[in-house]
């Protein structure tokens, strides 16, 4: 159940990927941007996080229309050592801009249902995970029909499959690759506000999921949503598992060994294209 | 006495794509042997596969006995098979002289195989090239560094890929003299090429490929007027 | 350039550096400056192995650094032994590292491998940071103050510290020198430049890289012992820092001149100073402004030429060098 809310999570790293060709190392951090948005939501307005999580979409996708506009475009064509530099350049400064406004300390919501589980059977099942659940799967579901109804959803797809011919047929490819952008980094920030019921926020938060998209990104195939959506269920699988089987130091080598056992074995992942 | 090189049953698919169907041919020791065929036949395939840079669906590579099927190509380099690249894989970077001293690491310090570079650079007649930076030179040039890099890993048996390819009549004489002294020199030789003439007269045997299938193998003379062959490079009418 | 000219050059620097400190505050703070310089130097030189030589952009070369600094400081906190030995079990562990990391990261390019030298660096700081019985956690570990002295690689002065620096930097420029003219320097090269050529004429690819990885890991992780003396103090978000490590080391060796045997030299020149003045003019005013300088200085460079770093070290290079 947790590995949906991976997976929306990861599927805007995916996204970019697919449709540009460049990983994000900076995706973790519009996470942690979409979390303040919806904790300064219920902070200021009152409003239930899982109600904000759409806003929090919305904010973070046109800042990453901006981001895309000043700075992204600017490097396809460069050579991926300034790619890399570049998006690890923009989670240094997104992570510190935080720092600077929102001050290192941890903030929480409280919400009604917070600490509430429902009693199916034998299964106890925690309110917010719950619901973060839900709203993911919605989200997943809008998506869907946006990727493969919509005439954006198509002709992004056709970007990311053959760029030459896309731009033959007259799709604007920079304008494509802007919202895919926007597109992912605005659904990671949808994830984030979706866990802020059961998580605290602070600006560190997105180191904590760095290696856990990654993994799911790559598990599921760079550049595949519907890898992301596998490759979020089995991350969220094999953290129940180790979680039962390790002490907590370990989960995240474990993670981590998963994480380097699929780049080495099978780079492409389970459902991906070779790039 | 037995072969230098045989090559037994030799199959590689790619998917769909069956590139080699079933080639075999022992090559002997001291040989110049042609591989022709119409383009995409499979010849570089068959090089590629050879060194180890692909690995054989199915069949046995013998060099001196020894199985080599499988094995990563620097092994297979160290054992004595070492081929040239068709489109010319230099380090583009490098002096002329670094490029052929990194074959001679294989078997030797820096300061011989540079001694040993040098010697092999004279070989294919470019000693006076030796500083200048390998992406600076013309395609022909090149080529011939490609060649005098090969030999510096001291090979038994040197597989070459159109290495004639960009030469004028005059470089491509010279080049035949150059073959013709190394394998009296002991080296044995695979080559493939267009230019039929020469081909057919430096080849002790040609072996032909289309579509990946071995279709001929025999000296020169009986491959011009084997059916089969002239069927592959003009059609079926003129057989 | 002419080799006589060269090595004159260089004998002078080498004068330069040593007559410096003497010109200078034994405590000051130009003198902790300049071992700030000489140790990322250092650094970055053994990164320049990898990130240079073998054409492999690590950004997790951290990792090595943290498990050098945790690995000497560990042992002598818990069993008092002197950090010169502990240097040695932590080199391995670097070299042990670097070895791990490469096997599945053999066949990775470009993003791909800068992803998972970048996981692998966080990994390390997660792990650092939940294993606080062996490391002390988030709060970190200080090196235990002795009466100060060579043996115990402790300094109550700057001066020492620049010599010792100076030393390693010597001693790491002098490794990759070596490896560059050496059988390993011209297969890397020849890696570098087309792999499956190298393959053909014999080179043993994955043999070759791992040797410059682990060489490169176990000189990161001594460096991380010299830090660790240095500071007295650290935690796993400073020493495993994605920007503060793995991110500079490499940004100085790629503006100095990546591949270069100064290129490192120059870039820490360069660079260093620079962000501790922009720590100077901003440290007082909120936490992570100097990093946000740092990061947005990034950036600008890389969309002002985003044809590399490297063409600003080449023309940095060129007007430095002047030949």
């Amino acid at each position: 159940m947790i590995g949906g809310v991976y997976a929306v999570i990861s599927i805007g790293l995916t996204l970019v990927f697919g449709v540009m060709g460049i990983v994000n190392f900076a995706q973790a951090e519009f996470l942690m941007l979409g979390m303040f948005v919806a904790y300064y939501a219920w902070a200021w307005l009152g409003l239930d996080p899982l109600i904000t999580a759409p806003l929090a979409f919305a904010v973070v996708f046109v800042f990453g229309m901006a981001v895309h506009h000043l700075m992204i475009r600017r490097v396809l064509k460069a050579p991926e050592v300034a790619q890399v530099f570049l998006t690890v350049g923009l989670l240094i400064v997104l992570e510190n801009a935080a720092l600077l406004m929102f001050g290192s300390g941890f903030k929480s919501v409280a919400t009604s249902y917070q600490t509430s589980a429902l009693h199916l059977g034998p299964l106890f099942i925690s309110v917010p995970y719950l619901a973060a659940f839900l709203m993911s799967v919605a989200c997943g579901a809008v998506l869907w029909l946006f990727l493969e109804r919509s005439w954006f959803g198509r002709a992004m797809r056709a970007t990311a499959q053959n760029p030459m011919a896309a731009k033959l047929m007259g799709i604007d490819s920079d304008r494509m690759h802007r919202i895919a952008f926007a597109l992912g980094v605005g659904l990671t920030a949808f994830g984030g506000a979706v866990i802020l019921p059961y998580l605290t926020v602070s600006p560190t938060v997105g180191d904590q999921f760095v290696v856990l998209m990654f993994t799911v990104v790559v598990l599921g195939g760079l550049g595949s949503v519907a890898g992301a959506v596998v490759g979020g269920l089995a991350v969220g699988i094999i953290q129940s598992i180790s979680g039962l089987l390790f002490p907590i130091q370990m989960q995240n080598l474990v993670l981590f060994v998963v994480f380097i056992g699929v780049l080495a074995i099978r780079p492409e992942g389970l459902l991906g294209r070779a790039r | 006495m037995t072969a230098l090189l045989q090559i037994s049953n030799i199959s590689k698919r790619f998917g769909g794509l069956q590139a080699l169907n079933d080639v075999n041919v022992n090559i002997q020791r001291g040989e110049i042997l042609g591989l022709i065929g119409p383009n995409g036949a499979g010849k570089t395939t068959l090089f590629s596969t050879l060194v180890g840079l692909l690995k054989p669906s199915t069949g046995s590579i013998k060099l001196e006995g020894r199985e080599m099927a499988g094995m990563k190509p620097h092994r297979i380099a160290a054992a004595g098979m070492v081929k040239t690249f068709q489109n010319v894989a230099l380090f583009l970077d490098s002096s002329v002289l670094d490029n052929v001293l990194t074959g001679g690491l294989l078997r030797h310090s820096v300061s011989e195989a540079r001694a040993l570079a040098r010697h092999c650079l004279a070989q294919v007649g470019l000693s006076d090239i030796a500083d200048k930076r390998a992406g600076d030179l013309s395609f022909p040039e090149r080529a011939r560094v490609e060649v005098a890099r090969a030999l510096c890993t001291e090979p038994r048996i040197l597989l070459l890929d159109e290495a004639m390819a960009a030469l004028n009549h005059a470089e491509m004489d010279e080049f035949l003299t150059l073959l013709r002294r190394l394998r009296d020199d002991g080296l044995t030789l695979v080559i493939v090429e267009h230019h039929m003439k020469a081909i057919m007269s430096i080849c002790d045997r040609l072996l032909v490929l289309n579509f990946g299938r071995q279709i001929a193998i025999g000296t020169p003379a009986e491959i011009a007027r084997d059916p089969a062959v002239i069927e592959a490079y003009l059609g079926r009418s003129a057989a | 350039m002419k080799p006589s000219l060269k090595y004159t050059l260089i004998a002078l620097a080498l004068a330069l550096a040593i007559a410096l400190p003497f010109g200078l505050e034994p405590r000051g703070y130009a003198t902790r400056i300049l071992c700030l310089v000489l140790l990322f130097a250092a650094m970055a030189q053994a990164w320049n192995i990898v990130g240079g030589l073998a054409n492999q952009m690590s950004l997790g070369h951290a990792a090595f650094f943290g498990i050098g600094a945790y690995g000497s400081t560990i042992l002598l906190v818990k069993y008092g032994i002197s950090p010169w030995l502990g240097l040695l079990p932590g080199m391995a562990a670097g070299g042990v590292a670097a070895w791990l990391i490469s096997l599945p990261t053999m066949r990775l390019r470009g993003h791909y491998f800068a992803l998972a030298t970048l996981a692998f660096g966080e990994v390390m700081r997660l792990v650092a940071n939940t294993w606080g019985g062996l490391t002390g956690g988030p709060s970190g570990i200080s090196v235990p103050f002795s009466k100060p002295g060579l043996a115990v690689f402790q300094f109550k002065e700057m001066r020492p510290y620049y010599f010792l620096m100076l030393a390693a930097l010597l001693m790491v420029t002098a490794i990759f020198a070596g490896i560059r003219h050496s059988k390993l320097g011209y297969r890397l090269r020849a890696i570098r430049e087309n792999p499956a050529a190298a393959e053909a004429i014999g080179v043993d690819t994955t043999r070759t890289k791992i040797i410059a990885a682990v060489i490169s890991g176990a000189l990161m992780a001594g460096l991380g012992t010299f830090y660790a003396q240095f500071q007295f103090f650290f935690d796993p978000d400073t020493v495993f820092s994605i920007p503060a490590i793995s991110v500079r080391v490499a940004m100085i060796a790629i503006v100095g001149g990546v591949g270069t045997t100064i290129g490192p030299i120059v870039g820490a020149l360069f660079l260093i100073p620079i962000e501790e003045l922009a720590n100077q003019t901003f440290s007082d005013q909120a936490a992570g402004l100097s990093q946000l300088v740092f990061g947005l200085l990034l950036i600008v460079v890389i969309l002002a030429e985003p044809r590399g770093l490297l063409e600003i070290g080449r023309r940095l290079w060129r007007w430095r060098g002047r030949t």
